[in-house]
């Protein structure tokens, strides 16, 4: 039997024993060393080869990524390593440190229950540590911290063992500092905080394949001293082998991570909204193997044999080749056509997967990143709340005409493996949009039609996305249907931002039972009248309905729904979305005969009351914007900052930090196309800087209405606004 | 001068003859199509046998945009055609109304309507008919399958006794016009047993009129459009002969009082 035979078998016996299963992602900001380190991980457990970690970059499958050494998409492997005389199967999922992949950070961190923070020793804490830190702790998902890179601190800054543990220590009270800031209000988690005694902690050299933590220390009998000794002798090699990385970062795994048995608990009542009493929420909490199938998808990738494969957590049940599993959002079953596990990378097809692993599966053709798939009908896991919404498009057209098709197929399918992207198709122009992240993002999702697909595009400019919001109250404003036999009473106000946030972070939506809804609607501060007549959440918009008994009105509400949606999606000063509205449907007059209340009048109708009462409300444009920090030697410090200022942008902070000065402040999207160009020539490629998107905001009332009529003339819309817009 | 005619039931002679000669005579004509047509006759049948233009017009062209119609009629004779009646079920009473406002004449000439015709084919008495209801495609609306309000209208008028008059969704511009025995095998779903009537083709040369349970009407085909239906209430004695005699009704169904 081969090596990798053997490994698998044994994979297959450890899935059986939850207690000796941990489901565990890796997360640090951008080039801190995660991809260095799995890479150490599988080959200490055995899956790679020891000579290539550190070059293989096995989990940097996609060619783009391993050009620009970042790592992209979330990719999952499994290994096995013993501690204190058990065989553990350590799950690891790969997450992005960029900020443009946001979303896949989000959903790698559902399907796992705890968190290696990585950080570099030389860098500290940086923002993206702080994004990623948060996004595994909102999911319930416990942290312990590696810092990488000690060696640079021996021997590129020769620091003695009084200075490196000052450095060490300050590290890991940053990181606890965000522990304590973002736990302070869970009331299921207790204290977090990571320490050095408490073997929370590991540190070392991802490159040089040696680490340390408290036990590995009392173990080994290696101190602080005799590393420095040996990495200043230039002795690595034998460090790695008296203290192997890979050793101590898993035994910290295996010792303070939860197994699925202790976390299903904790973590189901957070991560999802079903009836708490049901048996399906039992068998979840218990890791039941036999009650039914629950697997939570968090990644669809593609392979070139087996087509798409849905990655994600089995939360309860066994997964099998031929069930017939429902998939949240869409009608109809899918039927399993195999279940496996991820090995170094590569799939293996294994019999079956039962709760509490990492599963593999190929036939759920419905399934996207996010979705709830399961053999009975269920709440679906919360919808997975994504921390930033696209800001930027992009047009994408096939360079020839024979590859329309596929390249639509391809947009569809981009769509499918990451719900962060939005494509809009329009096959009477070929001119296609897909709107992301960043730049950034769609440059590489670009670079993999042509890569990987083989299919020849152009893309447009980037285009910054907008959303349009009422500033006021308006009237009550009605829409008459165009045959002029059913009238709808709407008017709009602002939503409150409390309310905003807690439905930007799925506290409060639509798939949620209406009484839990409604509590949640109360404590971000809607009055408790509204919040029992909500109608449907569109976005970061309500409908109210504050209509009494009006006959058939019930029948005619998806109609209303639809208009409502139509006037939502694409607002009245520029057709962007519209966001934090609150509209309330007053009355209603009907016709008699359902054929002359269809979709052809009430959708107009409806359309333009929104409309009209958006305008009564004073809409304006919203542009996107990020916090942007940037790093940079003192002696370009006016340069950078004026990169922010010439931007439209605002210097909030200027700082000394080691050596560096650092800028904070904010800039419109807009603005910031092509700044990774323009500061590395301001600056002579001196400075490092970070952008995250944070949010839209009013634009100044003198810039109005020329953006307006740029996007309007982009859209090929009439350039001119309706004659109520008369306040800026 | 603004004239409403109705075109009647079945091809370019089914209209009056006071109807064809205000046709001849306008200098315009315009049409609309979308909730009813001729099932007999083609756009062209009508031009070439009236030796008119006919501009037809779409949903937009006359509920948003009817400003062309109307300003053709603040000096011309322009002639409005619909099939069937103009101003029954899909009443266009709007535009004559905006007319009016616009203080241009408007006259009426009536057509031959469904409603006549399924009241003349069954033999069911126009006193005896409650309030009609259309039965819309399930896409076509927003409630399940039967919409709501139909469902309390049939059950309003069988509670005192009357007939319901059915009419069945047309999508002119998609082609697709709802048959009686599709009708009959929704509606069966909650009236299994009761009698209803299917009228296939009024006002053609071969319309056929069939009385049956719903569930047997599910059941059997009716031929080429259009097609109505109509749920009896009460029968009054000659009504339950007439849809023996006619319709051939089952016995078991005739409880006439
Ligand atoms: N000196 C040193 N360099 C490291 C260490 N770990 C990673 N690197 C280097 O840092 C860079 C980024 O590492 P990578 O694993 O791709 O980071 P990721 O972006 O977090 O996945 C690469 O050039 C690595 O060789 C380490 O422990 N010491
Ligand atoms: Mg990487």
């Amino acid at each position: 039997m081969g090596r990798r035979k053997k490994i698998v078998q044994e994979c297959e016996r450890l899935m059986d024993e939850p207690e000796n299963i941990r489901n565990i992602a890796i997360a640090a900001h951008v080039d801190h060393g995660k991809t260095t380190l799995t890479d150490n991980l599988l080959a200490g457990a055995g899956m790679i080869s020891q000579d290539t970690a550190g070059q293989q970059l096995a989990m940097d499958t996609e060619e783009d990524e391993q050009e620009r050494g970042i790592t992209i998409d979330a990719a999952n492997v499994s290994m096995t390593h013993e501690y204190e005389g058990n065989n553990h199967l350590i799950n690891l999922i790969d997450t992005p440190g960029h900020v443009d992949f946001g979303g896949d950070v989000t959903r790698a961190m559902r399907a796992v229950d705890g968190a290696l923070v990585v950080v570099d020793a030389v860098e500290g804490a940086m923002p993206q540590t702080e994004t990623v830190l948060r996004q595994a702790l909102r999911e319930g998902v416990k942290p312990t911290l590696f810092i990488n890179k000690v060696d640079r601190l021996i021997s590129e800054l020769q620091e003695g063992p009084q200075e490196m543990q000052e450095r060490l220590l300050s590290v890991i009270h940053d990181v606890n500092e965000l522990i304590r800031g973002m736990t302070e209000e869970m009331e299921t988690v207790e204290d977090w905080t990571v320490s050095v005694e408490g073997g929370t902690v590991g540190f070392g050299s991802a490159l040089y394949k040696w680490g340390v933590s408290m036990p590995s220390m009392q173990r080994t009998g290696m101190d602080f001293g005799d590393i420095i000794e040996l990495e200043r002798a230039d002795k690595r090699q034998e460090l790695h082998e008296r203290t192997p990385l890979s050793d101590v970062v898993l035994d910290m795994v295996c010792e303070h991570f939860p197994n699925p048995l202790d976390a299903q608990p904790r973590r189901i009542p957070r991560i999802w909204r079903g009836d708490d009493t049901s048996d399906i929420a039992e068998s979840m909490r218990l890791v039941d193997e036999d009650g039914d199938v629950v697997l939570m998808v968090t990644d669809i990738g593609i392979d070139p044999h087996a087509g798409e494969i849905a990655a994600g957590r089995v939360f309860s049940g066994t997964l099998e080749k031929g069930q017939e599993l429902y998939v949240s959002g869409t009608a109809g079953k899918n039927r399993v056509q195999s279940v496996g596990i991820y090995m170094g990378g590569e799939r293996e097809e294994v019999e079956h997967v039962p709760a509490g692993n990492i599963a593999a599966v190929t036939g759920l053709k419905d399934a996207i990143a996010g979705s709830t798939v399961s053999s009975v009908e269920m709440t679906p896991f919360e919808s997975i709340e994504h921390i930033s919404e696209p800001v930027i498009t992009k047009s994408v057209e096939a360079k020839n005409m024979d590859d329309l098709p596929k390249l639509i197929q391809t947009l569809q399918q981009v769509a499918k493996e990451d719900p962060t992207i939005q494509v809009e198709i329009n096959e009477e122009t070929g001119e296609h949009l897909i709107s992301g992240q960043g730049e950034l993002h769609l440059e590489v999702i670009g670079q993999r039609i042509e890569r990987n697909q083989g299919i020849p595009i152009h893309t447009g400019e980037p285009i910054v996305v907008y959303r349009e919001a009422p500033t006021g109250s308006s009237d009550t404003v009605e829409g008459v249907s165009p045959n002029r036999h059913n009238k709808f009473y709407i008017s709009v106000e602002p939503l409150s931002e409390g309310i905003v946030e807690a439905i930007q972070h799925g506290e409060a939506s639509m798939d949620m039972p209406e009484l839990e809804r409604r509590e949640a609607l109360q404590e971000a501060g809607m009055d408790k009248d509204p919040s029992q007549n909500v109608e449907t959440i569109h976005g970061t918009n309500i409908l109210i309905d504050d209509t009494k008994g009006i006959q058939h009105l019930n029948e005619t509400m998806e109609l209303v729904v639809e208009g409502l949606e139509e006037a939502l999606d694409d607002g009245p000063l520029a057709a962007e979305p519209v966001q934090g509205a609150l509209v309330r449907l007053h009355d209603a007059r009907l016709h008699e005969d359902t054929i002359h209340r269809g979709p052809a009048q009430v959708i107009p109708a409806v359309r333009e009351a929104v409309h009209r009462s958006l305008i009564d409300a004073e809409v304006r444009l919203l542009e996107p914007i990020q916090d942007v920090r940037i790093d940079v030697p003192s002696e370009h410090m006016g340069a950078a900052s004026g990169e922010i200022q010439g931007r439209r942008g605002r210097v909030d902070d200027m700082y000394q930090e080691g050596d560096l000065m650092v800028i904070e402040g904010i800039a419109p999207v807009g603005e910031m196309i092509g700044f990774s160009s323009d500061i590395r020539s301001a600056t002579e490629g001196r400075a490092s800087w970070n952008t995250e998107n944070a949010g839209f905001r009013i634009m100044a009332d003198n810039l109005q209405r020329e953006k307006i009529m740029e996007i309007r003339e982009r859209k090929g819309m009439k350039l001119e606004l309706p004659a109520s817009i008369d306040y800026f | 001068m603004l004239t409403f005619i109705g075109l009647g039931l079945y091809d370019e002679r089914s209209i009056t003859v006071e109807g064809r000669e205000a046709l001849r005579a306008a200098d315009r004509a315009f049409a609309e199509f979308y909730t009813s047509h001729l099932v007999g006759a083609s756009v062209a049948d009508l031009e070439a046998y009236h030796g008119v233009d006919v501009e037809v017009r779409d949903r937009a062209g006359i509920e948003r945009n009817p400003g062309p119609i109307l300003d053709a009629a603040e000096d011309t004779d322009v002639a409005f055609l619909t099939a069937g009646d103009t101003m029954i079920s899909t009443t266009h009473v709007d535009l004559r109304l905006r007319a009016e406002e616009r203080d241009i004449e408007t006259r009426l000439i009536h057509g031959v309507t469904a409603q006549s015709a399924a009241s003349g084919l069954s033999g069911l008495q126009n006193y005896r008919f409650g309030k009609a209801v259309t039965l819309p495609f399930p896409y076509a609306h927003g409630g399940d399958d039967v919409p709501e309000s139909v469902v309390d209208s049939v059950e309003a008028n069988r509670e005192h006794g009357l007939h319901t008059l059915v009419y069945l969704d047309i999508k002119a511009d998609r082609g697709e016009y709802m048959t009686a025995d599709v009708a009959a095998g929704m509606l069966a779903d909650g009236w299994r047993d009761a009698l209803a009537v299917a009228v296939a083709r009024a006002g053609s040369p071969d319309p056929v009129v069939a009385a049956d349970r719903l569930s047997a009407l599910a059941d059997r085909a009716f031929g080429d459009p259009l097609h109505l239906l109509v749920i009896p209430g009460d029968l009054h004695h000659v009504e339950a002969d007439a849809l023996r005699e006619l319709g051939g009704a089952p016995e078991a169904l005739l409880d006439a009082s």
